[in-house]
This record gives C-alpha cells, structure tokens and sequence, in this order.
C-alpha cells in the first residue's frame, strides 16, 4: 500500500493526482498524454492496460472501484479520472471514518 | 486456507468418486453434483463471506481448484465459469446486484459466461452482441459460441455492446427468445455442457444489467478473463498432478522385458520431466495468485504467463502420461486419456498459446525504451 493509512483524504489535490497519473501512463504506454486526451478512443489503452489501470489507481490511491464507478467516461481522461479519485477518496474516507 | 475449503477437498472427492471417466464418456455431469456444490459456495470460493460466500484467497481457490482439476476437467470448467460470473459481478455489480447474485451464487444456482462470437474470439472489434434500452429494460440481440457450463446454467452472464460502451449482463436461461444449443462431442471436457447460444430480442430488466453498463468493453473482458486464466492455470496444475501420479504407479507396477517400466532410464525421464512440469506450474500459479492476492497491477500479465505455462507444461505432460501407460491409458474416459484431451483444450482457451505469446512479447517489448 503506498498509502499512509494517516493521511486525511484532504492531503491529495487535483494536481497531485494528475501528476501521478501522467507519469504512470508515460511509463506503462511509452506515450506522453493530455490531460483532456480520450484514452479509450485513440486505442491507446490495450484490453490488457484497462483492468491494470483500474488495480493501479485503487491501490496507489486506496480507493474501490466497482459497480456503477466503472463507467467508461470516468476514465477516458486524464482529467476525468482524477475526478473520479478524488470524489472515491472523498467518500470512502468518509465511510471508514464513520 | 480456510478450514472450510480444506475440509471440502475430501467431500468432493468422495462425492466425485470414480465418476469420471463414466461422466466423459456421457459427456454430461450430474446438475445435482453442481448444485450441491454451488450450495456451499464451492464454486466460486473467493466471494467474500458478506456475501454468502467462503471468502478464500486466490492462493487458497488456486489449490482447490487443482484439487478439482486432478479429479476432473469437466468439473473444475464449471467452477471457472462461476467463479469468472461471480468476479464481474464483484466488480461491476452494483450494491444491489452483488448482494443478489452473489447470494444466488453460493445458494446452488448456477452461471455461465459468453465471450466468444463467430467474428469476435480474442479480437473484440467483431462483437456483435448487444443490449438496446427498451421502455424500463433492454433488449439483447446476438449469439455466443462455446460457452462452457451453458447446458447447466440458470444464468449466462453475457458480454454486451451498450451504446458506445459495453456491458456484462446477467441473462436468466428461461427467458423467452433465448436459445441453447449443446455442441455434440467436443474434443475435451467432454462433460462441461459447451453450447452456442442465441438471443433473438431477449427482454431483460434493468437490474441485470451490471452496474447499469456503460463500461469499457476491455475492462469487462480482461477482469473475466483474468480470473478465468487463474483458474485454468491451477486446474491444469490439477492435470499436471493426475499424470504424475498416474504414470508413476503405473510404471512402478508394470513389467516389460523382466522388469518393471520404473527401471527403465527412458521411462525414468518422463516421470522427471512431469514433476518439473507440476512443480514449476504450481510456482508460476502461485506467483500470480500473490499477485491477484495483493491487488497488484502485475496480476493481469502474471495470469497469462501461468495460464500460458501452465496450459503448455500439462499438455506436453498428458502426452508423457499417454506414452508411458500406452495401452493401459488409451482409452476415453482413463485419466491421462481425459487429461490428454482436456489439457489440449487449456492450449486454446482464455486466449490460446498465440494470443498469450503476443501478449507477454509486448510485456517484455514495453519494459525497454
């Protein structure tokens, strides 16, 4: 878990998020990607890359994932992604606090 | 491993018994087994037990599973379809979908899983399968080829198209428009009900569809098809076990030339070479159940890489196990006639040898600049 179980979900702002993730698709695709770019649509994410890609994020950002999350537009982008971490952390932190 | 899993391996090998063979030559297993099984979440060990299920780890299923699969292929197919529905719909399934299938899962009813079309195998662009919203619910059009347990099932958790996205949903197998057609005589796992099925506007409600759809075609794919590589891999760690032990009691007991087989150097090499095969197959498997285990990333090239190794080692280890009991083993319905069969098969499914070598040759091109 590269996590701190301490860390309030407030410590993770958008850029930060953004960051991470550019640099995750840079090293994983060997392409350099805008943070608007449509993943999905250029064929840029591989059948393979899709579920790593969902594992990734849900362990680097100890967040879950599932059901209705797993819509296709909460990850075509860089930017949309990075809403979807955000409002994950947001709301499963408020979960296990409560 | 859980204590319920450990204490099931000696249940199901009495219920199993001697079956087998006769089960491969009927090329039918019987749906009571199924659902007995299915009762006490054997099939699909990994659900959690929130939802009714065991909650075993995939190291833990893994064993099992080759457990299952030393006795029988046919049968360990079965708990992979299962097991794949029940990992979507962990997955994709929302709150209320989870708690239902997932119930219904580990309660004796039973699933199978559609991919495959007539123009879509490993190449997904060909699909033609899909579900168009239609007042409250949708309606689903298409067909899918050799879906494993599929005579057997209550449901069939079906690969869709939906809109410019796609989706798993979960097809009750009375529905009207539905049609099954059992493949006669398939090559192995002659038992595991392989049929071609048909949806001829197929109505379905709302709630089957998981999550609501909308997802990415190659998350659904690849999250099925991840579990269901994990879980032919540790039944072909099963195969792999089946040959070891059937060709060394055999060449231990059978006399040819004034001794008995085991004397033999050249026989002695088979019986080396299958326990490599089981012991390196068993450390491939359970690097990729660590992985899956740990919800790393890696889980998804390490499931190909063991399906793959361990497909090829339990085939080139049927064929051994064929060689050594010759005449004693050639014969359908025997062990390593069944495993010969069946391991074949493992070569082709889940992605064959050549799909599997695409995928890890681009692995090893993208860690290099």
């Amino acid at each position: 878990m590269t996590v701190d179980q301490d860390t309030a979900p407030e410590a993770l702002d958008a850029p930060t998020v953004e960051q991470a993730l550019l640099a995750f698709l840079a090293e994983q695709i060997k392409t350099e990607v805008g943070l608007d770019e449509d993943l999905f649509g250029s064929g840029l994410v591989s059948s393979m890359f899709a579920m790593q890609l969902v594992v990734h994020l849900e362990e680097t950002f100890d967040i879950a994932i599932i059901g209705p999350e797993l819509k296709l537009e909460n990850f075509r982008t860089v930017t949309a992604m990075t809403a979807l971490v955000l409002r994950l952390r947001e709301q499963q932190g408020a979960e296990s606090d409560a | 491993m859980p204590e319920s899993l450990l204490a099931a391996r000696a249940a199901v090998g009495d219920l199993v018994g001697s079956q087998p063979g006769a089960w491969d030559l009927a090329g039918e297993l019987p749906i009571a087994l199924l659902r007995k099984l299915g009762a006490q979440g054997l099939l699909c060990a990994e659900v959690p037990q929130s939802f009714g299920g065991l909650g075993a780890g995939s190291q833990d299923n893994g064993e099992f599973t080759a457990y299952v699969g030393a006795l029988d292929s046919s049968l360990r197919s079965i708990m992979t379809s299962q097991g794949i529905a029940a990992a979507a719909v962990r997955r994709f399934g929302d709150r209320e979908q989870r708690k239902r299938y997932l119930g219904e899962l580990t309660g004796g009813r039973l699933a199978a899983v559609g991919f495959s079309e007539p123009g879509a195998g490993s190449e997904l662009a060909g699909m033609g399968t899909r579900i168009t919203a239609d007042g409250e619910g949708f309606v689903l059009t298409g067909r899918k080829m050799w879906v494993t347990g599929s005579a057997y099932a209550d449901y069939l958790m079906i690969v869709a198209l939906h809109e410019d996205a796609a989706a798993a949903v979960m097809v009750p197998t009375d529905a009207p428009g539905l049609r099954i057609e059992k493949i006669p005589d398939p090559l192995g796992c002659r038992a595991a009900g392989h049929c071609d099925v048909y949806f001829d506007d197929v109505r379905l409600s709302a709630s089957a569809v998981l999550g609501g759809g909308g997802q990415s075609l190659q998350m659904i794919f690849t999250t099925a098809l991840t579990y269901g590589r994990m879980s032919i891999a540790w039944g072909c760690v099963g195969i792999l076990r089946a040959c070891l032990q059937a060709a060394s009691a055999h060449a231990k007991k059978r006399a040819q030339a004034g001794k008995v087989l085991a004397e033999h150097q050249l026989v002695q090499r088979h019986l080396a070479e299958l326990l490599v095969a089981e012991r390196s197959a068993t450390a491939v498997c359970e690097q990729a159940s660590r992985a899956w285990d740990a919800n790393s990333a890696e889980l998804v090239v390490s499931a190909v890489l063991a399906k793959h190794f361990a497909a090829g080692s339990a085939a080139r280890g049927a064929a051994s196990a064929v060689q050594v009991l010759a005449s004693a083993g050639a014969q359908d319905g025997h062990v390593v006639a069944r495993a010969f069969r069946d391991a074949k098969c493992m070569e082709l499914i889940e992605g064959t040898n050549e799909i599997c070598q695409l995928v890890l040759a681009q692995h090893a091109l993208s860690s290099v600049d």
